[in-house]
């Protein structure tokens, strides 16, 4: 019994695929980038264009590509997504060689505004009775994630950041800062460690 | 293999199970799905003690030469267990959602070179399985765990006895028994009283079993 991978075709249904979906027509995909199953595209709103950029030889695992109307998800070439969730509003650029472990969470907004009245408006705008496409303002900053970088079990990456090339996010960290190219980072809030955890 | 006729009855991935794990009895599988990535060519590759559960999402991410071991009555709820050696999971253990088991870092000690050569090696293989980048160490929880949700147990690590590991934890080094800890970096606040005495254990099979 081995896990399934389908190429990466835009438009496509997947054969055998056990969720009834799509990949969404604004896609695009070099060669050999495959994926296991259109799930990974359940909350993909993506309008434009090209929603979702993937470039030869990546593998996507079980992991939500999220994106809002006017997002843009880049991917790198042989980059690996095992088990992550990626929630874009406007742009997650991941470079090239990069790993995404399990558990792992990368988000360019504040998902809801910080203030108390901005948080009561968005939730009668998420309801069932409200406007979905006049939410209230609400932090976004695009992330970077450059080439050559590891990214352990459930980290998250918050939004705004840039993380170097070659750095490694240890399991479980919060990143919230930029993190410097090849500088190994843990903890909550992430601090750089001296030696390897 | 199984000691007794297994059936995941209205599963709705529909894969079925794989041949090579050994289900004790009453035991309870939500779904198939979590099977998925079980590459184990050992056997058993999985052991699921009596009465013990896997539920929600449960994941078990076990390469060709992995085995995982799972006591009695022990609770895996949405738990991600990866094992390229082995996992050993004592009784009566709570495996919160969105925990994570590793024997095998992904490889965040490897060179910046060999990480890129595991990802081109990566992209050659049809199962697209990731390998272990590094040996793997295996881990081990002894009975009576309690691990909390979103925490990370890392390669080489052994839980005591009654611990705790609070949510969100993430375990770089070995706990003692009967020890509370938190935090990353993880800190130990407590120690709780040994009470699970076989005695106590007897009287709860007699009280709470139906």
């Amino acid at each position: 019994m081995t896990q399934l991978f389908y190429p990466l075709t835009p438009g496509a249904t997947l054969p055998g695929d056990w969720f009834p979906g799509k990949i969404p027509s604004n896609v695009v995909a070099g060669e050999s980038t495959v994926i296991d199953s259109s799930f990974c595209f359940k909350h993909f709103f993506a309008r434009g264009l090209v929603g979702l950029r993937v470039g030869s030889h990546v593998t996507i695992w079980r992991t939500s590509l999220a994106a809002d109307a006017d997002a843009v998800i880049e991917i790198g070439d042989y980059c690996y997504l095992a088990n992550a969730s990626l929630v874009c509003t406007e742009r997650i650029s991941i470079g090239s060689y990069v790993m995404i472990a399990g558990g792992v969470t990368i988000a360019d907004s504040d998902f809801h505004p910080v203030g108390p009245a901005g948080r009561i408006a968005d939730t009668i705008a998420l309801s069932g009775r409200g406007d979905r496409s006049h939410r209230p303002a609400i932090g976004v900053r695009p992330v970077v994630i450059e080439d050559g970088v590891w990214i352990g079990w459930n980290a998250t990456i918050l939004k705004g950041v840039r993380v170097g090339e070659g750095a490694v996010i240890a399991p479980g960290a919060l990143v919230h800062r930029d993190v410097p190219a090849g500088v190994h980072v843990a903890g909550n809030p992430a601090r750089p460690v001296q030696e390897a955890p | 293999m199984s000691d007794t006729p297994f059936e995941l009855v209205y599963d709705w991935y529909g894969r079925g199970l794989p041949p090579n794990i050994r289900i004790g009895r009453d035991v309870y599988i939500d779904s198939a799905y979590g099977f998925a990535p079980f590459r184990s060519q050992r056997t058993p590759g999985l052991v699921l003690g009596d009465a013990s559960g896997a539920y929600d999402r449960a994941t078990f991410v076990v390469g060709p030469q992995g085995a995982v071991a799972v006591g009695e009555y022990t609770v895996l709820n949405g738990t991600y267990i990866v094992a390229n050696d082995r996992v050993t999971i004592g009784s009566h253990c709570l495996l919160a959602w969105g925990s994570v088991l590793t024997d095998t870092w992904v490889g965040v000690h490897a060179s910046p070179v060999a990480r890129r050569a595991t990802l081109r090696a990566v992209a050659g293989d049809p199962a697209r399985h990731p390998g272990p980048v590094e040996p793997p160490r295996p881990v081990t929880l002894e009975d009576n765990v309690w691990i909390g949700f979103d925490s990370v147990v890392l390669p080489g690590v052994t839980i005591g006895r009654g611990a705790i590991v609070g949510c969100k934890t993430v375990v770089t080094m070995d706990v003692a028994p009967y020890d509370v800890v938190v935090g990353d970096p993880m800190r130990v606040v407590r120690r709780l009283d040994p009470d699970d005495t076989p005695e106590a254990r007897e009287r709860a099979l007699h009280e709470h079993l139906k």
